[in-house]
C-alpha cells in the first residue's frame, strides 16, 4: 500500500495575478523581466516584492519597452534560466517581433497575459483579441478563470514548456479585471513539495554554452523553413501528451486536480471543463471567466427544466478537437460566446466560434453552431445575458438558423 | 432565493489613490471575517474607476455567500458593479455629494444601490444629523451610522496604519452582525500583528458609533438621470468624438465630485493677473466682463494649481468641500452682495484647511 501524504494548504485571499506571482515564485524562477501595462502588471508588483523580501532569488530586470522584456527572456530561457514574463493588449502586440522569435526559437518562456481591449479607443477591461494575436506563430494557450486556476496552471506551464519533448513558450491567458483584480481564496500547497513536481530546467542538447557550443536562429532562407515549421508542428502535437501527463502528476503530488479546490471540483481534463453536459441539447462555449456567470445561468434554466450545460476551453492552443467532438457531437445547438472579434471572417463571428464550427465540420450529424459576440473591452456579460443565450440557443433546435451571429447587448441592435 | 438573499454586498467608497490601499484592506478583513464565520467571500475593485487618478472617486465591493458556494458566489461576483448592496461605507464625507466614479455614467447619488433597509457608514467629523441633512432620499427606511474621525489618507504609496480599517470593521459589526459580527471579527483581528491595539479600536467604534434611521423620504432631492450612450450607428466612426462647442462645457461629463477641497476667491484683492486661467488643467475659469475670473465649480476637480500659482496672498485659497453645500458660482455671489460675501468667506475659510493623520482611537 502505497501511502497517501495529507497536504496541508495554506489559504490566502489574492487575485489572479498575485497567484500567477506565487506560483513562478514557488517554480524558483532566475529571471523575470517587467514593464507595466495594465491589468497584468500586478504580477510584477508582487514578484519583485518577494524578492525584495527575500522569499525569491531571481534577476529582476525592468525592460525598456514589451519588445525588449520578451527578448530578455528568450535569450536567459536559452542559457537555462526559468524566466516569466507577461503584458496586456497593446504592450503584448509591441513585444510581437520577439514573441514570435520566442516560439520558433523553441524557448519555454512562461508569459502571463492580462486581457485587455487592444486600443484604439483605451479601454482596460478584458477582451480576448490580444492574446489569440499569437494564435498561429506556434504559442501553447492556456485560459484561466480563477485564481486558483491562474496559480496550478503556471506551475503547470513551466513543466510542459520545459519538456524536451516539447519545448515552447506557454501564454497564459487571463482576464483583466474580473480575474487580475478579483481577490478569491487560493490554496497555497506547501512549498517543498512542488520540487516533486517541477523538475529543474533541462535544455539539454540545446542549451547555448560554451561547452556546448551551437548557434540558435541562423539565417536559412527556403532551404530550412518549411522542415523548421514542420518540427514546430509537431512539438505542437506532442505538448498534448505532456499536458495531459503534468496534470496528472499534478493531482498524484498535491493530492487535487489542477483548478480544484476544497469547495470548486474540476473535471478531470486538462483541456476542456465540462459541466453539466451529458445530457445537454444546448452546449454553452467559452473562455475565462465568463464560464462563472454561464454555470449559474445553466443551474438557474436546469431548475426550468432547459436541458443545458457548459464546455469551457481550457487550452485553446493545441486546440482540444478531440474533445469538442467528443462533447459537442450529441448537441442540437452548440452556443459560442466570444469575448474577441475576427473583422471579415467567413461568418463574421468570432475566433473560437470559427474554430468550433471548423472542428465540427467533419462529423455526419453536426449540431448548429450560433455565436454571441460579447463582453469586448470589460463589458459584463451578466447571468441574466447568458440566460437569454440560453433560450435563443433553445429556440433553434428544431428550426433553422437564420441569424448565426449575435452581438450580446450592443447599443443599436436588437438581440 | 432571489440573489439578494443569496449573496451579500458592502461597497466601500473611497477616494483614488490617497484611499486605495485603505478600501482594499477594509474588503480584505471583511472576508477573512466572513470566512471564520463559515460563509465563502471573495472581493473586487470596480476595474474601470481608475482609482491611480488623485481623489476620483472609486468603488470597492466584497461579497459574501449567504447559503450558496464558493463557486456560485463567483458566478455571481464576476461583475463590474453589484446591482444591490447591503451596506455602503463611505471613507470620505464629502463624498456624499455624489459620485462620478465610472466614467460616462454621470453624477450618482452615493446611496444609489443600498438595499431597503441596508445601511451606510460614513467617516466624518460631522454629527449625525447634519449628515442626514445631506444624504439623498430613499424609498425606504434605512441606517445611517457615522464613525467620528478624519478621513484617513491610506493609499497607494504608504499606508498608514491609524485602524481606521478597524474602526469600519467595528462599525459594520455593530450595525450589521449579519455581514461581519464581533467575535469572528475579533478572532480574525487576533492573527494580525498589534492585535491588543485593533482589538481596542474595533470594540471603541462598537460601543461609539452613532446611528439612527433615515426614514422614507428623508434627506435631500437627488435626481439620477443617467446620460443616455450613442447606439453604434449613431456614433462617429474611427474612434471620433465630436467637439463641444467653444465657449460651453460637456454637461454629460462633470468632474467635480474629484474634489474634497475647492478654490475661494477673494474678487476684492484679485489683481486680473490670468494665471489661475492660465494653469487651470481644466479650464474652469471664465473670464468675466470685468476682467475677473469666475469659476466653474461643477467641472473643478480640486487640484489646488490656481491656489499656487496666484500670486496675491489669501486671494484664492482652498477650502474644505463640506464647507459647501451647492455648486453656485463664486462671482455671482461676489456680485450680488459683496459685503455678504465677504463674510462668507471668511467663514469657510476658518474651516479645516488640511487634512492631516489623526491616530486611531484605539492606542
Amino acid at each position: 500500500m502505497t501511502e497517501v501524504k495529507k497536504i496541508v494548504e495554506k489559504e490566502v485571499l489574492m487575485n489572479g495575478t498575485q497567484a500567477v506571482a506565487y506560483a513562478a515564485m514557488y517554480a524558483d524562477v532566475d529571471v523575470v523581466a517587467a514593464y507595466p501595462i495594465r491589468p497584468y502588471t500586478e504580477v510584477m508588483d508582487t514578484i519583485s516584492k518577494l524578492i525584495a523580501d527575500g522569499e525569491l532569488d531571481a534577476e529582476f530586470i525592468v525592460a525598456e519597452g514589451e519588445h525588449g522584456q520578451f527578448e530578455t527572456v528568450k535569450h536567459a530561457s536559452l542559457v537555462g534560466a526559468r524566466t516569466l514574463v507577461g503584458s496586456s493588449g497593446v504592450g503584448w502586440l509591441y513585444a510581437m517581433e520577439a514573441i514570435v522569435v520566442t516560439a520558433t526559437d523553441r524557448a519555454p518562456v512562461v508569459a502571463i497575459i492580462g486581457n485587455r481591449a487592444l486600443d484604439d479607443p483605451g479601454a482596460y477591461g478584458v477582451e480576448h483579441n490580444d492574446a489569440l494575436m499569437v494564435r498561429d506563430v506556434g504559442w501553447l494557450l492556456a485560459w484561466v478563470d480563477t485564481a486558483q486556476e491562474a496559480f496550478d496552471t503556471t506551475l503547470i506551464a513551466y513543466r510542459v514548456a520545459e519538456d524536451q519533448r516539447v519545448l515552447l513558450p506557454v501564454g497564459i491567458s487571463m482576464d483583466g479585471g474580473f480575474l487580475t483584480h478579483s481577490e478569491q481564496i487560493v490554496r497555497l500547497p506547501p512549498k517543498e513539495i512542488v520540487k516533486d513536481f517541477l523538475p529543474p530546467y533541462n535544455r539539454g542538447k540545446y542549451l547555448v554554452h560554451p561547452d556546448n557550443p551551437i548557434t540558435v536562429a541562423p539565417q536559412v532562407n527556403e532551404d530550412w523553413v518549411m522542415e523548421i515549421r514542420r518540427q514546430h508542428e509537431e512539438a505542437m502535437e506532442r505538448a498534448r501528451v505532456v499536458i495531459s501527463e503534468a496534470y496528472e502528476s499534478f493531482k498524484k503530488v498535491f493530492g487535487r486536480y489542477p483548478g480544484s479546490t476544497g469547495d470548486i471540483k474540476m473535471p478531470e481534463n486538462p483541456f476542456v471543463e465540462p459541466f453539466m453536459i451529458d445530457d445537454a441539447e444546448v452546449v454553452l462555449i467559452g473562455m475565462g471567466t465568463v464560464s462563472k456567470p454561464m454555470k449559474v445561468a445553466i443551474k438557474n434554466m436546469r431548475k426550468q427544466g432547459y436541458k443545458v450545460g457548459m464546455l469551457r476551453i481550457r487550452w485553446f492552443r493545441p486546440f482540444p478537437t478531440q474533445d469538442v467532438i467528443r462533447y459537442l457531437s450529441n448537441a442540437r445547438v452548440v452556443c459560442v460566446i466570444d469575448r474577441d472579434y475576427s473583422m471579415g471572417s467567413p461568418n463574421r463571428g468570432g475566433v473560437v466560434y470559427h474554430e468550433i464550427r471548423s472542428s465540427l465540420y467533419d462529423l455526419d450529424q453536426r449540431p448548429k453552431v450560433l455565436n454571441f459576440i460579447g463582453g469586448l473591452g470589460g463589458r459584463e456579460i451578466t447571468i441574466q445575458d447568458v440566460e437569454k443565450i440560453i433560450k435563443i440557443g433553445y429556440e433553434h433546435r428544431d428550426t433553422p438558423i437564420t441569424k448565426p451571429v449575435y452581438w450580446v447587448g450592443v447599443r443599436g441592435d436588437p438581440w | 432565493m432571489e440573489i439578494e438573499d443569496q449573496v451579500k454586498y458592502v461597497e466601500i467608497t473611497y477616494r483614488g489613490i490617497f484611499q486605495k490601499r485603505l478600501a482594499k484592506y477594509i474588503a480584505e478583513g471583511i472576508v477573512y471575517t466572513a470566512r471564520e464565520m463559515g460563509k465563502p467571500a471573495v472581493s473586487f475593485g470596480r476595474y474601470g474607476d481608475s482609482p491611480e487618478r488623485n481623489g476620483v472617486p472609486a468603488k470597492y465591493y466584497v461579497g459574501i455567500g449567504n447559503g450558496i458556494s464558493e463557486e456560485d458566489l463567483i458566478g455571481y461576483s464576476t461583475r463590474v458593479e453589484p446591482d444591490l448592496v447591503d451596506v455602503i461605507v463611505v471613507l470620505d464625507d464629502t463624498l456624499l455629494k455624489g459620485v462620478e466614479s465610472w466614467a460616462w455614467q454621470g453624477v450618482q447619488p452615493i446611496n444609489l444601490k443600498l438595499k431597503p433597509n441596508g445601511t451606510m457608514i460614513v467617516t466624518s467629523l460631522k454629527r449625525i444629523d447634519e449628515l442626514a441633512k445631506m444624504v439623498p432620499k430613499k424609498e425606504f427606511n434605512w441606517t445611517l451610522g457615522v464613525i467620528k474621525t478624519e478621513p484617513s489618507f491610506s493609499g497607494l504609496w504608504a499606508f498608514k496604519d491609524d485602524l481606521t480599517m478597524e474602526k469600519v470593521w467595528g462599525a459594520i459589526a455593530k450595525l450589521r452582525p449579519d455581514i461581519i459580527d464581533l467575535d469572528h471579527l475579533i478572532k480574525y483581528v487576533s492573527k494580525k500583528s498589534n492585535a491588543d491595539k485593533r482589538i481596542s479600536a474595533i470594540k471603541e467604534t462598537y460601543t461609539s458609533v452613532e446611528y439612527r434611521t433615515i426614514v422614507k423620504n428623508e434627506g435631500i432631492d437627488f435626481l439620477y438621470n443617467p446620460p443616455r450612450l450613442l447606439t453604434w450607428q449613431e456614433m462617429l466612426e474611427g474612434t471620433v468624438i465630436p467637439a463641444v462647442p467653444r465657449g460651453k462645457r460637456n454637461e454629460q461629463f462633470k468632474r467635480g465630485t474629484t474634489k474634497f477641497e475647492r478654490p475661494t476667491v477673494d474678487f476684492d484683492t484679485c489683481i486680473k493677473c490670468r494665471l489661475c486661467w492660465i494653469y487651470c488643467p481644466d479650464e474652469c475659469f471664465d473670464e468675466t466682463p470685468d476682467g475677473y475670473y469666475d469659476i466653474a465649480y461643477d467641472y473643478c476637480v480640486g487640484c489646488g494649481i490656481c491656489a499656487e500659482v496666484c500670486p496675491v496672498k489669501d486671494c484664492i485659497v482652498m477650502v474644505d468641500e463640506s464647507m459647501f453645500t451647492d455648486y453656485r458660482r463664486p462671482y455671482e455671489m461676489w456680485k450680488e452682495n459683496r459685503v455678504k460675501y465677504k463674510e462668507w468667506l471668511n467663514k469657510v475659510r476658518q474651516a479645516r484647511k488640511e487634512r492631516v493623520y489623526v491616530p486611531g482611537l484605539g492606542r
